[in-house]
């Protein structure tokens, strides 16, 4: 990709985190917003900049940064273009582990971790019956895997869901749409240091990753181990998403769409795309959040609803160059 | 270089064996031709040999020492494969997709050097796909993404070249290149594996020509030896003539209208 | 009958009085209170800026007088009719903590549910005093009331309420103590179809008021139940709102019921549904004369 462009997707990506920090449910002016970042004047613009906006911004820029950057690199391994981090199984598995977590009361510090362990566990399953299901390490029957495994998953929700209290539906019914409104320094320093290693295994698989998406035949030919690059991919793949499902809730749409917005910004081979889209997508995520924030005051949309609608007009766009 | 002995595969859940004892070896210097009808294990061989598919016996060497030991970047240095099939779901440039030939020689973090420049300049030079490079490899017709993985495999380096069905989709000026080119390639030294079937055109510019049948080596020797009518008759299961054609003096294969249509 | 009424409106008021004044005392014994969330404040002078974001404690707020203090709400509190003017500061659960801040609070009011306790977190982390609580039963509404009377410092008008509350809801067991029982159902909802059940203060109600909650034995507020065994149950007493009425009796499903066929229908659009306020009393008088007629001659 070229260097200009690069520069523009780093703006983008900085304008977005300003919009960020500016704008809310409380009209700063941009001196208030700059003094309360810094520390200074009123305590509570201080308080809103710097322990509401600045984490969220944070969290939310690392969850599209993982997705956006596992989802590159799924569609590569896997060689589908419709490829996405929830694919492998994720948000089913996590979605059960937090409204399990949810329907038992279990402490709302628990929830995420239950929603990491179920998002690992799915994966793990996917895997296995993916390898039960014959193939070493074939793309299609580890998408198919992953498709079971998640319709399994959204089955065992409905069920749980269906005989459990209201306050536990509205809970698990909230987690699955996506939030970074409960963002804090600690969730953004652990997502941080997911997201760093996540992203670095994906970047040192990225050039394996543009030969396995020639082909299992050709990439074994030019000496790739391609049940080994594959496992690399969907592990790395699956602690990212897992991570940010953690921390967020569902937020889809991120992984599938951002890779094609780098493709479209010119990015070739996949270590350009892996961190152009870690960083489209963290743009994306970020102004995702404003707008959920600011779109209908004093209410707050959820943020797996507005990337969604984000995303859709993007798609469109990309669909229609393709015909 | 490339010595298949005594190789057999079996496709899981399968019955059969895909390869039952075929030994061959394709020596530095020469053109090896692989042919047979469909489904008498040509690409199996391929697949074996790139590690693909497991072996229920025999063994492959490169160089003397076992494919199947050592590490497989160490083999794609020395070996380039071309499948039959190839797709990019992503449209790579040529450019870019060519200088993957060059990915087992770079590991992870090593960045191209001039070697490697320079491998992926000639492979485009000696393929003639100089037009080509800025297109993105979805864009291109079915021979000009032939050419183009021949090229990937050029500059893979290496002293064996492997292609399967390397002509499918050339039209005649275009694969008579890739076969004058095999040749050269041969002439400097590189053992060259080829799997066609394109029986006459093997004919002309093979040294050594295998004949599979139903998984095992049904003839083997010069092209001379090997293309008898007879032989060919009976594992081709079509009637047919070996002519010696006048123009170039090469065995030629002359298909005949089938007998029960008369 | 006479005896197990008796006996029914001695433990309930037993119980309310145990239920409403223990942990009271002992907070009161330390000075400080403990929330519902289990959460500890210290109240210090009445605020001047109530954020209360709860259907319940907004209206109860005004109730004891402390309605001119409160500065947020949220979009569901609308009663009384005066809470209207307050500015609507978002959702309650999960609330906008950005907008609750900016409203410059002293003493935020939250409901009390494991969804706000990060809201509760950063509030507190942000200097304000925060509590949450959560008025779900009869007992609920007189330790709620108490408490806001203790944070407001309007204890007096607090104690008051509570009393006359109470008053009010002895007349009615009294009054209709020595009636007939019917067996009463009453659905929240049709699709699923939810009915009131043990866990919620209208079974209370219906108690006070003389009848027998079907569903009563269920500990949950809002069950989920099947039609086949509310046949089976086979209620004197159908409590609906008047639309409901009319689609019941014109429901050949609905009229497989003894209480449908009889018409035996009540309707009661004028009862709250959110939680237990100072208007259970009237509300508490008013299903009474709906479930025994005969009370009105």
């Amino acid at each position: 990709m070229r260097l200009s462009r690069w520069l523009l997707i780093g703006l983008a990506l900085a304008a977005a985190a300003l919009a960020g920090i500016a704008f809310g449910t409380l009209r700063l002016s941009p001196p208030d917003v700059w003094h309360a970042a810094l520390g200074q004047g009123d305590p509570m613009h201080v308080t809103i900049v710097r322990s509401l906006r600045l984490p969220r911004v944070l969290l939310a820029a690392l969850v599209g940064a993982g997705l956006g950057a596992a989802g590159a690199a799924l569609q590569g391994a896997t060689r589908n273009a419709l490829a996405e981090p929830y694919l492998l199984g994720v948000s089913g598995g996590a979605a059960v582990g937090a409204v399990l977590a949810v329907a038992l009361h279990a402490p709302p510090a628990l929830i995420p971790l239950a929603g990491f362990a179920g998002a690992l566990a799915a994966v793990a399953l996917t895997l296995l019956v993916a390898r039960a299901g014959g193939g070493h390490g074939d793309a299609r029957t580890v998408l198919m895997a992953g498709v079971v495994v998640g319709s399994f998953a959204n089955a065992a929700i409905m069920v749980a869901l269906s005989n459990a209290d209201p306050s536990v539906v509205r809970g698990a019914l909230w987690w699955m749409m996506g939030s970074v409104a409960d963002a804090s320094w600690p969730q953004v320093r652990v997502l941080s240091l997911f997201v760093a290693v996540g992203i670095a295994i994906l970047i040192a698989l990225a050039r394996a990753i543009d030969v396995l998406a020639l082909g299992e035949d050709t990439a074994a030919g030019l000496g790739v181990d391609v049940a080994r690059v594959s496992l690399g991919v969907y592990v790395a793949g699956a602690l990212l998403a897992a991570g940010t499902v953690a921390a967020a809730g569902l937020v889809g749409f991120v992984g599938l769409l951002v890779p094609h917005l780098v493709r479209l910004a010119g990015a070739r081979t996949h270590r350009g795309l892996i961190a152009g889209a870690a960083i489209v997508g963290a743009t994306l995520v970020v102004l995702a959040d404003v707008i959920a924030r600011v779109a209908l005051p004093p209410s707050e949309l959820p943020l797996g609803a507005v990337t969604a609608l984000v995303g859709v007009p993007f798609f469109l766009a990309r669909l229609r160059r393709l015909a | 270089m490339i010595a298949f002995r005594d190789v057999a595969v079996r496709y899981p859940r399968r019955e059969v064996l895909a390869l039952d004892g075929v030994s061959l070896e394709a020596t530095r210097g020469r053109i090896t031709a692989v042919v047979g009808p469909n489904g008498s294990g040509k690409s199996t061989l391929v697949r074996a040999l790139v590690g693909r598919v497991p072996l229920a016996r025999g063994g492959i060497a490169v160089d003397g020492a076992d494919a199947g030991a050592g590490s497989r970047r160490e083999l794609a240095t020395r070996v380039a494969v071309v499948t039959q099939r190839e797709e990019s779901p992503f449209p790579i440039g040529v450019h870019d997709y060519v200088a993957l030939g060059r990915h087992p020689h770079l590991g992870v973090w090593r960045a191209p050097s001039a070697v490697d420049r320079a491998a992926v300049a000639r492979a485009i030079a000696v393929t003639e796909i100089e037009a080509l490079t800025d297109r993105p490899v979805t864009e291109l017709s079915g021979g000009e993404w032939q050419r183009v993985r021949l090229a990937r495999a050029v500059a893979q380096g290496g002293d064996a070249l492997v292609l399967d069905e390397p002509t499918t989709f050339l039209d005649v000026g275009h694969e008579m290149a890739v076969f004058e080119l095999l040749s050269r390639l041969a002439r400097e030294g590189q053992a060259v594996l080829l799997v066609s079937h394109q029986l006459n055109l093997v004919a002309r510019f093979a040294d050594h020509l295998v004949l599979l049948h139903r998984g095992t080596v049904a003839a083997h020797g010069s092209p001379a030896e090997v293309m008898l009518g007879p032989v060919l008759e009976r594992v081709y299961d079509w009637p047919l003539v070996v002519t010696r054609d006048p123009a170039v003096g090469a065995p030629s294969l002359v298909p005949l209208r089938s007998r029960s249509r008369g | 009958m006479l005896r197990a009424s008796q006996a029914l409106a001695l433990a309930g008021a037993l119980a309310l009085a145990a239920g409403c004044d223990a942990p009271h005392s002992r907070a009161a014994a330390r000075g400080a209170l403990t929330d519902d969330l289990g959460d500890t404040l210290q109240p210090s002078a009445a605020p001047r800026r109530i954020v209360s974001l709860n259907p319940t404690t907004t209206e109860m707020l005004f109730a004891i007088g402390a309605g001119s203090r409160v500065v947020g709400r949220t979009t569901y509190d609308v009663l009384p009719a005066a809470a209207r003017t307050v500015p609507d500061l978002g959702p309650g659960i999960r609330p906008n903590v950005e907008a609750v801040l900016a409203a410059r609070p002293d003493l935020v009011i939250l409901y009390a549910s494991n969804d706000n306790r990060p809201a509760a977190r950063t509030l507190r982390a942000a200097g304000v005093p925060t509590v949450a609580y959560r008025v779900d039963r009869i007992a609920d509404f007189v330790r709620v009331t108490r408490a806001l009377g203790a944070l407001t410092g309007d204890t007096a008008a607090a104690r008051r309420d509570v009393d006359s509350v109470q008053a009010a809801l002895a007349r009615v067991r009294a009054a209709t103590a020595a009636l007939p029982h019917p067996t009463v159902f009453w659905p929240l909802f049709d699709a699923p179809l939810l009915a009131i059940g043990g866990g919620s203060f209208l079974d209370e109600l219906i108690t006070i008021a003389g009848g027998r909650n079907v569903y009563g034995d269920l500990p949950q507020p809002s069950p989920a139940i099947t039609f086949e065994d509310l046949i089976r149950r086979d209620p004197d007493v159908i409590i609906a709102s008047a639309a409901s009425r009319q689609r019941y009796l014109a429901d050949p499903k609905w009229r497989a019921l003894r209480a449908v066929r009889e018409s035996r229908l009540v309707s009661v659009d004028s009862l709250l549904a959110t939680g237990p306020t100072d208007r259970i009393g009237a509300s508490a008088d008013a299903l009474a004369r709906l479930l025994h007629p005969e009370l009105a001659k």
